[in-house]
């Protein structure tokens, strides 16, 4: 059994058995998480609580479904975890050599690093001497990107691969490799594409030194589905939480994912990290409220945070704050000008502001700092449809698309460029698409419909399916009933239309909407009650069609009039229902 | 440093121009050549820097053997030369100097004092300007982009010196496989893979054997600067001329699969060549159709996308496979990604495109490609949207030849998918009476649409596009009958036959136009078909030796022009003919030559015929069984979506009810009947209807109800007179005989005088059943004509008998065969020669077992191998 001490513990160990194999963004992870775990009361000590926002009045506002600080990091449903003991280094003196070489390393000097342990056999050197390679490698490969070719273009290759592979299997086959070998064959291999092995050597990985969240966030770029991620023979370790919220994420099982986090608070209430992923949860099921107050509370601990960072902006720029958006653009870009994150931020200002061009500009900026950086070409293809240039927007969607065919944003993209250009059949393709990946969203499922309709295709039944799912799905902005309405009544079934306009009608009524369609559905339902002899409730509609002014409160009288007609009760003067 | 595709420079290029300064030498150096060997440099160095039959540029090693191979003796020199130039570069300034030299074999306009002996390249030459766009590229080049270079060049050469000790390297390399071999099994793809690509190397290597004869298909600029030079270097060229012809040689392959690890050192070829390379292996999938190998393929598609990404066309590529090889998701997909990709950039780049909204004009070619792939995955209704819009939007764009493209696929579309299709689109539900109307109204719709396809084409005077139209217009001819388009009334003329001019006219005026054209491969593919079509036509029409000399002359003339496909469907048909005319024995053998020829290719035209042959046979042996499980495995092979295959649907059922028939179960065979005769109507193919109902009327006849059989008869004469089948109206008179025959001995006369009036056609250009049942009904019809004496002419009766066995015979017909004995049997006991008469019935007697025992039979051949393939 775990307890916070226990984490605690084993989380400040690891911290320092990483930075020694100078493992830097695996430490940094797990130093996040060693203070953002919740402390003692008993301990309190005012140094200890620096980072930590007890006093938070959002915390009390979102802990609703509170996982009680006091609960001990129990697993769920009563699955123990496996302890594993912490590492023991081989020697409790460093050698001198591997001193040198790691300072070297440490000033980024990585081949003087690989050579300074040279012929060093112990395994932290061992392992030492191929990340530096593989590092130094990395580092020739992407200045050759720069210096062959332009912006997405060839792709070269880390040259010191095939050196690195042959050492590590060596030394794997031999039985003499340990959990940081392993990983790093694991990314070896899968920068080969030797997929199935990779996951397999990341498993044995993180499967004997859990604490290195970079195998495991390795492991879970390796599983592109649900039945891969089960197929994982995981040890249980609290570790592997993070790794499922992770991969659940990832995989759109949101809920499923919001519910690891949630539960992981429970010990880790103060990570930065955990909110952040809860964050990116919720955006993805868009609760953008909830996500700027997370936000917000995340800048004002860690303010010159840039991760995760172009998330927010999205949520500024969906919620249309200018100020705000341009007050992180502003922080970011102090920070560090030359992250993708934050070019994407400022892009999204100018975007905001309407100046396309220069958002383009800051995108592909962005795009040259990381080209697989999905975000950014999906929002550029966006930024070229503003900018009426559809094949260039075709070309930058079509990208994201092939860096991830899960993102039904590009897809969905690809669909709207093709339906401006008046190709909507070919379009139907691309919002199939998208439709598939995003089943229960509305506009997708609109967008589609109004494909369906337009002059070129007339399919109005398939439209009508659309709407369907579309009015099932929740759609906020009430298109789909309106339009269900419409069409029954374009093709003659007045009773369906009537259905579809009641229903709209109650939902402006509570959501206390007035607009023209309420006009039209209710000149609709009288004239369609009036027909079918339901006249009491003809005589409803047109009383309330009478608080409209101009030809509506003309029609009502007529329709009035023809029920007396129908009904031939004495004449009566219509004017009486005048308010 | 431009892109990886573009022209950049390489070790490969760098070495190019150090023998074209060997090629063009200071004037105060020795003239290290005779002019011959001069020559033959120069046509050498011009040929490698436009080649195309590889996507890589050769090696170091490779360079040196072909320079052995050429120039001989001087060879040596050359070699020794170039290595010793290349390896002496070992700092940047080096390539800097050396690249200054290359300056200086241009002769510039400047350079006024030219030495008389010295050779100079002219700077607007071929090679002159490859030399400009080297220097150009390498002035062009940052510090790093020569500090690459230096590396690059350092690495080619060190290839072909540990080439030179190929078994030190190949020791290194195998330790190397040695511990990725573990890898490679816990990943099973990869170890099926190699097996197919085993495999495809001996398809591959099959091929290349097979296309050596023929050498139409080259890229003409190549063979054409090289044809001197094959004399002297020959090795080398047929080399190169082979991976042009077969388009995919081993070698191909195995650069695709190799370098997975030393790609820093591949280079491609420049983007001319690549795309040279591109549009020879599109026109490869297309003619090989589904035998070009996929995976061995697929690897070079993807190295070639790694290696240049902004190449789009592999995308294309990767499309045109996954149609041949009926991947239906793939083929979507890259076919959207191709065009997403291309719109912005240079999709169709070297087709010469207008300069005027290149990006936006690509999209309704998007739509064409689209379209004809639903067309090709049989969804005809997504099929006709998608060209619908593709109609709109190359008119919105004005882009008239992609229209009348787009339009002449409609009409392909819509003839092959027949009214059924159409008509759902049309939001009729499917009835039978709702099915006259649309039909007919959809052929009008079809004619109209052929005709504004065909004045579109020829307004853009596109050739090809106005010559297959004209193929189409013949197809449509030959299947329907003229029908006036808008005049009704007791005035119209109502003559509601095929016109077989009209056919006729158009198959020339196709032919002449294309003729007219010089003789590329693709008009020579609309030539070839032609042929087809003419002959295809005569089979209808009933002219058999037409049909033949037609498909001789597509045999003889285009088969290497022509697709494999057709190639096989030519084979196929000459074969059938064989059969029909010559038996089976003969036809089997002939089959076998084909099933070799076509190992792979084409499998479902030689299968289809192997099937028919093998259906064919055991019907005439008796063997039902066999027979029935033929035709079962033929009716496999159609498609299962309604409406697609029709033509072989119709063939299996008819083979099923014939099968039926054979086996005396009459009633299921004339529900057989009745569906194709449903599924005719319902598709409109009148051709097949006339066959339907004479299979009808056969059914009642043999069900011994002539009377009903006759207006089925009488329905098909009709039919056949209207679309002038005249071999099948002759067919229907024969039966139509039978018929009256079996109404009793009195309509013997009437039955004599209609087998008479049919002879001229039966004789003509009957097959052996045909001729012998027409003679065995001669004699019937004798032999129970009352006025007829058989003492006094015997002749007549036992002629027509001998004549009808002895093809019966031919084509193991034992039932037929033992009835003519029979009839000849009793002919001669009436005339008193028992000799004779016991050897007629000897021969029925054998007839009558082995039709009891038709296993036997095949138990005799199963030295036979096309049956023994069958059974397992």
């Amino acid at each position: 059994m775990s307890s916070k001490e226990n984490c605690r513990n084993e989380l400040r160990t690891a911290i320092r058995q990483l930075s020694d194999r100078c493992l830097h963004p695996a430490a940094k992870w797990a130093a996040e998480q060693l203070v953002g775990i919740e402390q003692d009361p008993a301990k309190f000590t005012p140094a200890n609580t620096r980072f930590q926002r007890g006093s938070s009045s959002i915390r009390r506002r979102f802990r609703t479904n509170e996982i009680a600080s006091a609960t001990p990091l129990t697993p769920i449903a009563g699955v123990s975890y496996v302890s594993t003991p912490v590492m023991e280094e081989d020697e409790a003196v460093d050698n001198d050599f591997y001193l040198l070489g790691k300072t070297y390393f440490d000033c980024r000097e990585y081949r003087r690093a690989a050579h300074a342990l040279r012929d060093q056999t112990a395994k932290k050197s061992v392992f030492l001497r191929n990340y530096a390679l593989f590092l130094a490698g990395e580092k020739r490969k992407e200045e050759e990107s720069i210096e062959l070719t332009g912006l997405g273009n060839s792709e070269s290759t880390n040259c010191e691969l095939v050196t690195i592979e042959i050492e590590l299997s060596t030394l794997r086959k031999n039985g003499t490799i340990d959990p940081f070998g392993l990983y790093l064959y694991g990314i070896v291999l899968k920068e080969k594409g030797n997929q199935n092995l990779a996951r397999m050597v990341l498993v044995e990985s993180v499967n004997c030194y859990p604490w290195n969240w970079s195998a495991w966030s390795e492991l879970q770029a390796l599983c592109s589905t649900p039945e891969i991620l089960s197929s994982l023979s995981l040890s249980n370790h609290w570790m592997k939480d993070f790794f499922l919220a992770s991969a659940y994420q990832e995989l759109k099982m949101h809920n499923e994912s919001l519910a690891k986090y949630e539960y992981l608070q429970g010990t880790f209430s103060f990570s930065n990290y955990v909110q952040a992923q809860i964050a990116q949860v919720q955006y993805s099921l868009r609760e953008f409220e909830q996500v700027e107050v997370i936000f917000e509370e995340l800048l004002r601990n860690d303010p010159y945070r840039v991760e995760d960072m172009d998330m927010y902006s999205n949520v500024l720029y969906a919620k249309e704050c200018f100020s705000a958006l341009s007050y992180l653009a502003h922080r970011v870009f102090m920070t560090d000008k030359y992250r993708p994150e934050s070019c994407c931020i400022i892009a999204n200002y100018y975007s905001l502001k309407g100046q396309h061009e220069k958002a383009v500009t800051y995108f592909k900026r962005a795009l040259k700092l990381n080209k697989n950086y999905l975000t950014a070409w999906t929002l550029m293809g966006h930024e070229y449809v503003e900018m009426k240039n559809t094949p260039a927007a075709v070309d930058a969607y079509r990208r994201a698309v092939d860096i991830n065919p899960r993102d039904y944003r590009a897809w969905y993209g690809l669909g709207q460029a093709y339906e401006v250009m008046g190709m909507p059949f070919y379009a139907l393709h691309y919002f199939k698409k998208s439709v598939f990946l995003q089943a229960n969203d509305a506009r997708l499922w609109i967008a589609m419909a109004q494909c369906y309709e337009t002059d070129q295709l007339q399919m109005l039944e398939e439209a009508i399916k659309c709407y369907k799912r579309a009015a099932s799905c929740g759609d906020k902005e009430a298109i789909a009933l309106q339009q269900l309405a419409k069409l029954h009544r374009e093709l003659g079934r007045f009773e369906e239309a009537a259905f579809y306009y009641k229903k709209d009608l109650e939902r402006m009524e509570a959501e206390e909407r007035e607009a023209q369609n309420m006009v039209e559905a209710l000149s609709f339902l009288a004239e369609h009650c009036r027909e079918m002899k339901r006249y009491e409730e003809a005589e409803v509609y047109c009383a309330r069609l009478m608080d409209y002014g101009g030809p509506e409160k003309e029609t009502a009288k007529n329709i009035l009039r023809g029920i007396r007609g129908d009904t031939s009760l004495p004449s009566m003067d219509v004017d009486h229902f005048r308010p | 440093m431009a892109a990886a595709g573009a022209f950049g420079v390489t070790p490969h290029k760098v070495a190019v121009c150090v023998l074209l300064q060997m090629y063009s030498p200071p004037a105060q150096a020795e003239p290290l050549f005779s002019v011959s060997q001069h020559n033959h440099l120069g046509l050498y160095l011009l040929a490698i820097t436009k080649s195309h039959g590889d996507f890589l540029e050769p090696k170091l090693a490779d360079l040196l053997t072909q320079l052995k191979d050429i120039s001989g003796s001087l060879g040596d020199w050359l070699i020794e030369h170039l290595t010793s130039r290349l390896s002496s570069l070992s700092s940047p300034d080096d390539l800097a100097v050396l690249f200054s030299e290359f300056r200086g074999i241009l002769g510039g306009t400047e350079s006024a004092v030219i030495e008389d002996n010295q050779v100079v390249l002219d700077p607007n030459s071929y090679l002159g300007m490859f030399v400009r766009r080297c220097v150009l590229a390498f002035n062009l080049l940052s510090f790093e982009g020569v500090c690459h270079l230096l590396t690059n060049i350092g690495n080619y050469c060190k290839e072909a010196l540990s080439s030179c000790l190929p078994y030190q390297l190949h020791g290194l390399d195998d330790s190397v496989n040695d511990l990725e071999t573990p890898s490679a099994y816990e990943n099973m793809d990869l170890e099926n893979f190699v097996f197919q690509k085993v495999t495809e190397e001996i398809v591959a290597n099959k091929q290349a054997s097979q296309r050596n004869s023929f050498h139409l298909h080259t890229s003409k600029a190549l063979s054409g600067l090289v044809e001197d030079v094959e004399i002297v270097a020959g090795s080398l060229y047929n080399r190169a001329g082979n991976s042009g012809e077969t388009c995919f040689s081993s070698d191909t392959i195995a650069s695709g699969t190799r370098g997975a690890d030393t790609s820093g050192n591949m280079f491609l070829r420049t983007t001319s060549q690549l795309q040279g390379f591109f549009m020879e292996q599109a026109d490869a999938i297309e003619k090989h159709g589904c035998s070009f190998p996929l995976n061995g393929f697929e690897v070079i598609l993807n190295r070639i996308k790694n290696l240049a990404p902004e190449l789009h066309r592999v995308h294309f590529l990767h499309y045109l496979t996954c149609l041949y090889h009926d991947d239906y998701f793939g083929a979507l997909e890259n076919l959207r990604r191709f065009f997403d990709y291309s719109v912005g950039i240079g999709g169709f780049d070297i087709t010469p495109v207008p300069s005027r909204s290149k990006g936006f004009e690509r999209y309704e070619t998007g739509l064409l490609c689209l379209g004809m792939l639903q067309f090709h995955f049989g969804h005809p209704k997504q099929a006709l949207e998608v060209l619908t819009e593709a109609v709109r939007v190359s008119q919105q764009q004005s882009n008239d030849s992609c229209l009348a493209y787009t339009l002449a696929t409609i009409c392909t579309l819509s003839s092959e998918m027949g009214s059924s299709s159409t008509s759902g689109l049309l939001g009729t539900s499917y009835s039978h009476t709702a099915t006259i109307g649309t039909s007919l109204y959809f052929k009008q719709q079809l004619f109209v649409l052929l005709r504004e396809a065909l004045k579109r084409a020829e307004s853009l005077s596109l050739k090809r596009l106005i010559a297959s139209n004209h193929l189409a217009m013949a197809k449509f001819d030959l299947m329907n009958v003229q029908r006036p388009l808008l005049s009704f009334g007791p005035k119209a003329s109502i003559k509601l036959r095929t016109c077989p001019i009209t056919v006729c006219k158009e198959l020339r005026s196709c032919l002449h136009l294309v003729s007219e054209y010089a003789s590329e491969s693709p008009t020579m593919t609309i030539e070839g078909s032609s042929y087809l079509v003419r002959a295809t036509a005569w089979e209808i029409y009933g002219s058999a030796t037409l049909a033949r000399v037609n498909s001789l002359v597509f045999a003889t003339c285009y088969l290497d022009a022509s697709s494999l496909s057709d190639a096989a469907l030519v084979h196929a048909k000459l074969i059938q003919h064989l059969a029909t005319f010559q038996g089976y024995r003969d036809a089997f053998s002939a089959l076998k030559v084909a099933e070799e020829k076509f190992l792979s290719i084409s499998r479902p035209v030689i299968l289809l015929l192997k099937l028919q042959l093998l259906h064919e046979r055991a019907l005439h042996r008796g063997n039902l069984k066999l027979a029935l499980q033929l035709c079962n495995e033929l009716g496999v092979l159609a498609s299962p979506f309604n409406g697609v295959d029709n033509q072989l649907k119709i063939e299996a059922s008819m083979r099923h009810a014939r099968t039926l028939l054979a086996a005396k179960q009459y009633r299921q065979a004339s529900e057989v009947a009745q569906s194709i005769f449903c599924l005719c109507y319902q598709f409109n193919m009148q051709v097949e209807n006339a066959s339907v109902l004479l299979l009808l009327a056969e059914i009642h006849k043999k069900s011994g109800n002539a009377v009903l059989g006759l207006p089925y008869a009488l329905a098909s004469l009709s039919f056949c007179q209207s679309f002038n089948l005249d071999l099948l109206e002759a067919s229907a008179k024969v039966t139509l005989a039978e018929l009256w025959l079996s109404l009793g001995t009195n309509h013997a006369k009437r039955a004599l005088t209609l087998l008479h009036g049919a002879f001229p056609m039966v004789l003509g250009h009957g097959g052996l059943e045909l001729r012998a049942r027409a003679r065995l009904i001669e004699a019937q019809c004798y032999l129970c004509d009352p006025s007829y004496s058989v003492v006094e002419e015997s002749e007549i009766v036992l002629d027509a008998l001998k004549q009808a066995s002895d093809e019966f015979e031919f084509l193991e017909y034992h039932e037929m065969a033992a009835e003519a004995f029979y009839l000849m049997a009793l002919v001669y006991d009436k005339l008193g020669q028992p000799d004779e008469r016991e050897e007629a019935s000897d021969s029925f007697k054998k007839h009558i077992l082995a039709l009891e025992n038709p296993h036997e039979e095949e138990e005799k051949e199963d030295d036979e191998p096309v049956l023994a393939m069958l059974v397992e």
